[in-house]
């Protein structure tokens, strides 16, 4: 004890001072009930056996009775296509967006920061703000779409099976936009300058010089801009839960609602952390290869 | 060439401009919308702007309050006291130890600084069924406390993302000028090395405080009963107690949305600066 006292300098000490209470507080909210939802997903507590005293042991029971279910493999494979489809529009549109804001005019800086706006509203308002447009009584984007002729009656976006799951992803592209841009801004702004100058005097045309120097000095902004979204768009909860509720059936029913159904809806909470696992066993994938990317220089310095 | 040049600003300009015209309707409709009277929001023609210009949609919720509990004004207040309180305590929890991770080199500050990064990762589905359990034995749901401390655990792990490097950056002279002068370790970060930090400190509110004004998660678990509900949870509620009045449910959301559009307005700069050091996403 002693001995391990005087390898303690001074300003060990001191620094720990300053951080322990920060990480006793996110070990014992975080920390611990990652643990206690590990544990919980091999007990068969509900409801009942909670009020009983009489939850016990069940070992990987609730995994396999879940993929007995369907939902789970069709929340699993929803998650997916919520995330890819969200991720791979958002990305195209924030990057045009990021070049087009990137240019030298007057409205380019008040605007790009005005766009902001729709990723800071809270995502709850959200989803309730494009049920209200997208209905199909009242709804101004069915309004709009047929008085374009686009469509040639108003569609029941969130409640048809079929367009509940594209008009969610719609939604998290209209949010995710900005997150995109505003990131591939900054990596775009770190390209120097004369590189350009340089490619322009050798004779590249605009194409030219987007792929032989844009693509390739962005790849590192680009790599973390596409994985972030993908943690965050894995996660998802409120725009789902609010705008369809994981519905019509299962359409729309992603990981994160599933798992709140089964704990709150249904009070298993043993298969809602079993469920909320399998999310974070997804993630865990998706994180590790996020900071092998970034690499340990960016983390550590 | 000088009119080519000028051609191609215009465009640029028409251009953006139709941008964001398009990107921000959805909130413009919002906020006319809840001004509206509920037939006026039915009618076969949409219109752009209100032509019976009402508060009903916001006076209507006054008198609604105590039997019902879907109060605007009830559940703006818990909301605030939620959000400033978990905003508060991230920053007093989390500043001191991302000055402690930039200035000491402390054993395993490694470790933990990759903990953080994880943490921040993580969904909330991951900790709300095992949290539950654990404040329900604590018998703190149906507090604040419970979404709170919550809360704080997005707040936390971000704050030490965005101010640790920030610490690092300020020149260590610094404080050892300040020691020389009569400061301790301690009185130095408060007195010096605080107030010159204060953008990221900024950052750091700004965001702790909007991870917790936007949760529902947490506060739809852990709050049960409706006159302690948070305006997130509230607005949930409201669809399911009385369905498609739209004016209403706008008129929650432009309640809801207010204090971000001020926060965007006076501090956007640093919006855009947390944003891109620390790359998050509510």
């Amino acid at each position: 004890m002693a001995k391990n006292k005087k390898k303690l300098s001074k300003g060990n000490r001191v620094g720990y001072a300053f951080v322990l209470p920060a990480l006793i507080f996110m070990l014992a909210l975080v920390g611990f009930p990652i643990i206690y939802n590990f544990v919980l997903s091999f007990y068969n507590m509900d409801v009942m056996t909670m009020g009983q005293h009489t939850e016990k042991f069940i070992g990987f029971q609730n995994y396999t009775d879940l993929f007995q279910v369907p939902t789970t493999k069709t929340s699993i494979i929803n998650t997916i296509v919520f995330t890819v489809g969200s991720i791979v529009f958002q990305f195209i549109l924030g990057f045009l967006l990021a070049i087009l804001f990137h240019q030298d005019f007057k409205l380019a800086k008040p605007l790009r920061g005005v766009l902001l706006i729709s990723w800071m509203i809270p995502v709850t308002v959200t989803a309730l703000l494009f049920k209200f447009m997208l209905s199909s009584s009242g709804g101004v984007i069915n309004t709009i779409l047929v008085y374009l002729h686009i469509i040639p009656k108003p569609l029941d976006f969130l409640v048809s099976s079929d367009l509940a799951m594209p008009s969610v992803i719609g939604i998290n592209i209209w949010i995710g936009i900005p997150f995109n841009m505003v990131l591939l801004t900054t990596g775009l702004s770190n390209i120097p300058e004369s590189y350009y100058e340089a490619a322009a005097i050798d004779g590249a045309n605009a194409v030219q010089r987007f792929f032989k120097i844009t693509l390739p000095l962005m790849k590192a902004s680009m790599l973390s801009v596409i994985i972030l979204g993908v943690i965050y768009t894995f996660k998802v909860f409120d725009l789902i839960w609010v705008g369809t509720g994981g519905g019509p059936v299962d359409a729309t029913e992603v990981l994160s609602t599933y798992a709140y159904r089964l704990s709150f809806t249904q009070y298993s909470f043993s298969k809602g952390a079993a469920t909320a696992n399998i999310l974070f066993v997804m993630l865990l994938v998706v994180g590790i290869i996020y900071i092998k990317l970034i690499g340990k220089d960016e983390v550590m310095n | 060439m000088q009119k080519k040049r000028t051609y191609r600003k215009i465009i640029l300009n028409v251009v953006a401009i139709i941008v964001a015209i398009i990107m921000l309707f959805p909130v413009y409709w919002m906020i006319i919308s809840s001004f509206k009277p509920n037939a006026e929001i039915f009618a076969a023609v949409p219109t752009f702007f209100p032509h019976t210009f009402t508060f009903d949609a916001y006076t209507s919720q006054v008198g609604a309050s105590a039997n019902t509990g879907s109060n605007i004004y009830r559940s703006f207040i818990n909301s605030v006291i939620i959000a400033v309180s978990a905003m508060f305590l991230s920053c007093v929890l989390a500043i001191p130890a991302s000055y402690g991770l930039a200035r000491f080199r402390i054993k395993g500050s490694r470790t933990f600084i990759l903990l953080f990064l994880i943490t921040q990762m993580l969904p909330a589905t991951l900790t709300l069924t095992p949290l539950y359990l654990i404040y329900n034995r604590l018998g703190m749901i149906d507090t604040y406390f419970a979404p709170m401390l919550s809360d704080m655990t997005i707040g936390i792990p971000f704050v030490i993302l965005i101010l640790r490097p920030y610490f690092l950056s300020l020149p260590k002279e610094l404080e050892d000028s300040a020691k020389i002068d009569g400061c301790t370790t301690f009185t130095a970060f408060t007195r010096i090395m605080l107030p010159i930090s204060y953008p990221g400190v900024i950052t750091c509110a700004v965001f702790s405080f909007l991870f917790a004004w936007g949760d529902l998660a947490y506060s739809l678990t852990f709050v049960t009963s409706e006159n302690m509900r948070s305006m997130t949870a509230g607005i949930y509620n409201f669809i399911g107690k009385y369905g498609i009045q739209w004016n209403c449910i706008m008129a929650y959301g432009t309640v809801i949305t207010l204090p971000v559009l001020i926060i965007f307005i006076f501090l956007q700069k640093y919006i855009v600066s947390g944003l891109t050091s620390g790359a998050v996403k509510g």
